[in-house]
């Protein structure tokens, strides 16, 4: 009872961890490429795009984050003293990150003037940058076996840089970009901005490009440092989600490169998902690889009982509502203010 | 050789420091957040009722106005509640570690709170143009339910810190078995819970009325100004002979439950019936108390009603197992500055129901306005000091004896604690410039259109909340500074 319940709280918190990476990257990738866009006329309207489109999320993604965290720590005890004893750097970096980029987004609306918004949608950039990566990289950092159960075993530092963390950073940071770029296609078109849609279709495809060579070098990387993830994500669980996102990440290129504006959101969003559970199933059934396992890290029964029960009601309520919520943003007004 | 002796001891427990410095910073900055976060929606759909029933558009502007302050505080209020999640695995791994299977209950139950308060709250932004009034409003009413849910869930996680239940540890400290029920309702959550939530609602409704008390200063004093001001302050005010009693079975549930941090709240020595109650006043390492003023006896009458009735003292817990001297008199001092201004929120209720039972009219005296218009930062001060008694009077426990505070704290070297305290206290000055911005060019912003009678839709200009409609060319309008 108590492992099956616990293997149910591990999917639970696998498909928090993918909501953020899709919400979040959604959002952090717009970021990406508001840094990207450099400076003029074109720029500016792509900014405005950006804004645009983010301006009906107001730091709502981090309930996902939270989430995580919540499950993490009632669900895994020792899993996440563990996870923050070794990567407290990467959290701390990603954390400070996190707050500034909400705090300049906000930040560019006060009227700071035309050079202030420009400073301040650099910061913004950079800390979109900073998160997914730092994020990403703890992932990593994990998925390496150099976090040892509860106290760290090798200096910190070495838990927290190294070849497969810094890939799972770079990867990560191509794939926000990706799903960043197609989500403004799809915010261009909705706004009937052909030129944005010109624009960010391009970029889209770029970021395919750059997201299948870094996803190649970051194998390559894995499977030298550490075969045996590589292996169990090629030939265990993991192996569909590989292959989904081997995939579609070039569908999705090709269909906004011939300008097919069909399904490449859906099929961006399963990229980014299948690449997070690509990383969770071919963990699986070890939360730290060959030193933990989900069975091993549970709480006791009352507390994945009460934690089951939470995530029903999540279930129940909090999807109803966040459907209504995105038919109320995209349906406009009944009557004028 | 002394100096060299106790260096090395220095630093091997120096992370202790700045960590528990960056939790109280934290945490202090984030309870700002709570109060308009928890009760500011009840307030709002109390407008929005008025509005729809009593069909006054007065009331609705208010209301919708209030919303977009609930929706750029709730962004605030997300990012530092964020932080502090993330400091629970920074800051004190094995507290989680060791507790997390019990502990984190309400936190899972916040979760769900939090996750419907970020849904709920933008149905209502969005809601005012795009749904029918009553479905709008009806909607709304999930909120406060919501922010009552996400009280209890983190006043569930706190009581367990200060008096656990509901788990079987082993011989060595490891979590056995929890119980559900006895671990997210605790012994001192009945208090806790009431005196908090009931604090939200006073200081959210006091800091509210507050802005319009400063416009009656001001020389506003038109419908919409009496409206926005009687609510809440009503509200509030009502609220306050409450708290008094709540308050007091509070401190004295504390008797049996945390008899040390009672002590420090009374800096009492030693146990002892006839206690004086001692209003102010430091008490020093030799247990002897100097400044304050001593009312025979009155603390013993508070506790059961009768002079004899005894009341503990410091000294009857271990010296290494209570707050220290310094400790003690912080929470003395916050505990005595909270009945203080508990009892100021009284006499302002007395003043205001004397007027307004007796004239059948608001106040007209511009002291009443003076004093309402501190009452705001009034109950924000005791929300901080009411915090202060509850954590320092808890030390050195952070969960009360079975762990101490020191040996949850990261192993992490003290020099990274500090410069991630640093970066953020940076960071928490830009987010207050920033809020403190956008609130001020909002009210700015509606002012001018009252003055000038224009109708625009409140939450324009705001960094966060519905897109604005698209102009018929499909362009849409280019950010810029408000107009």
């Amino acid at each position: 009872m108590t492992a099956a319940l616990a293997s149910f709280t591990a999917l639970v918190l696998l498909l928090t961890i993918t909501a953020y990476s899709v919400a979040g990257g959604v959002d952090y990738g717009a970021g990406i490429w508001d840094l990207l866009a450099g400076r003029g006329a074109r720029a500016n309207r792509a900014r405005e795009l950006i804004d645009h489109a983010m301006a009906p999320v107001w730091e709502a993604n981090n309930v996902w984050l939270v989430l995580a965290i919540v499950v993490c720590w009632t669900g895994f005890p020792l899993l996440f003293q563990s996870v923050f004893a070794s990567l407290y750097p990467l959290f701390a970096v990603a954390l400070l990150a996190l707050i500034l980029r909400g705090a300049f987004f906000a930040f560019r609306h006060v009227g700071v003037g035309p050079r202030g918004q420009r400073r301040a949608g650099v910061v913004f950039g950079i800390s979109s940058v900073l998160a997914p990566f730092f994020f990403a990289a703890a992932l990593g950092a994990i998925a390496s076996g150099r976090v040892a159960v509860s106290e760290p075993s090798v200096p910190v530092w070495q838990a927290c840089f190294n070849p497969t963390s810094i890939s799972f950073g770079v990867v990560s940071l191509a794939a926000t970009a990706f799903i960043g770029a197609s989500f403004l296609v799809g915010d261009a078109r909705r706004f009937g901005m052909p030129d944005m849609t010109d624009y960010f279709k391009r970029r889209a495809v770029i970021a395919t490009v750059v997201l299948i060579i870094m996803g190649t070098i970051a194998l390559a990387v894995m499977g030298l440092e550490n075969s045996r993830l590589l292996s169990a994500m090629l030939t265990g669980l993991g192996t569909p989600f590989a292959l989904a996102a081997v995939i579609f990440t070039p569908v999705v290129g090709f269909l906004l490169w011939r300008g097919i504006f069909l399904w490449y959101r859906t099929l961006s969003v399963v990229v980014v998902g299948s690449l997070v559970f690509a990383w969770g199933f071919g963990q699986s059934p070890y939360l730290l690889p060959r030193q933990l396992t989900i069975a091993q890290a549970a709480p006791p029964l009352g507390t994945e009982v009460l934690l089951s029960i939470v995530t029903l009601l999540v279930v129940v309520l909090v999807l109803p509502s966040l459907a209504l919520l995105v038919y109320l943003d995209q349906r406009g007004a009944l009557e004028s203010p | 050789m002394l100096v060299m002796m106790r260096f090395p001891t220095i630093l091997a427990a120096d992370a202790l420091l700045p960590s528990r410095i960056q939790m109280a910073f934290t945490l202090a900055y984030h309870v700002i957040m709570v109060p308009l976060g928890v009760a500011l929606p009840t307030y709002a759909l109390l407008m929005n009722g008025i509005g729809i029933f009593k069909k006054d558009p007065v009331a609705l502007r208010i209301a919708r106005r209030w919303s977009v302050v609930m929706a750029v505080q709730f962004a605030v209020g997300a990012v530092t509640g964020t932080i502090l999640s993330f400091e629970f695995g920074i800051l004190w791994p094995r507290l989680m570690g060791r507790f997390g299977a019990a502990l984190g209950l309400g936190f899972a139950i916040e979760g769900l709170a939090f996750f419907l308060e970020a849904i709920f709250i933008g149905i209502y932004l969005y809601g005012w143009t795009r749904l029918r009034p009553k479905t709008h409003f009806l909607l709304g009413l999930a909120l406060p339910p919501a922010g009552v849910l996400g009280t209890f869930s983190v006043l569930a996680a706190n009581s367990f810190m200060q008096t656990p239940g509901g788990i079987t540890l082993s011989a060595t400290g490891e979590l056995l078995s929890v119980d559900v029920l006895g671990a997210l309702f605790p012994r001192s959550l009945g208090y806790e819970f009431w005196h908090f939530l009931i604090a939200a609602y006073m200081a959210a409704g006091f800091v509210v009325a507050s802005i319009y008390a400063v416009a009656w200063l001001r020389g506003r004093r038109d419908h919409y100004q009496r409206l926005a001001f009687a609510i809440p302050f009503t509200v509030a005010a009502l609220l306050a002979p409450v708290q008094l009693v709540v308050g007091d079975l509070s401190a004295r549930g504390l008797v049996d439950d945390q008899p040390a941090k009672f002590a420090a709240m009374e800096i009492t020595w030693k146990t002892r019936s006839h206690n004086p109650e001692y209003i102010g006043g430091l008490i020093n390492g030799a247990g002897q108390v100097n400044f304050g003023i001593a009312i025979p006896s009155f603390d013993s009458v508070l506790i059961g009603l009768s002079p004899n009735s005894v009341a503990p003292g410091l000294t009857s817990v271990p010296a290494d197992a209570r707050p220290s001297i310094v400790e003690a008199n912080i929470t003395h001092l916050a505990f005595d500055l909270m009945v203080g201004l508990g009892s100021a929120g009284v006499f302002l209720m007395v003043w205001y129901f004397v007027v307004l039972l007796g004239r059948r009219h608001l106040p007209q005296s511009p002291w009443f306005y003076r004093v309402a218009s501190l009452a705001g930062i009034g109950s924000y001060i005791a929300i901080e000091c009411g915090w202060t008694t509850t954590e320092v009077g808890r030390q050195p426990w952070i969960v009360y004896n079975l762990m101490r505070v020191a040996d949850a704290v990261t192993s992490a070297p003290a020099s990274f604690v500090w410069i991630m305290l640093s970066a953020l206290l940076v960071v928490y000055v830009l987010i207050a410039l920033i809020f403190v911005n956008v609130l001020l060019g909002l009210a700015a912003r509606w002012r001018h259109e009252d003055e000038r009678e224009l109708v625009r839709a409140p939450e324009e200009g705001a960094p966060y909340g519905p897109r604005p409609e698209l102009a018929s060319d499909g362009s849409v309008s280019p950010m810029g500074p408000l107009p």
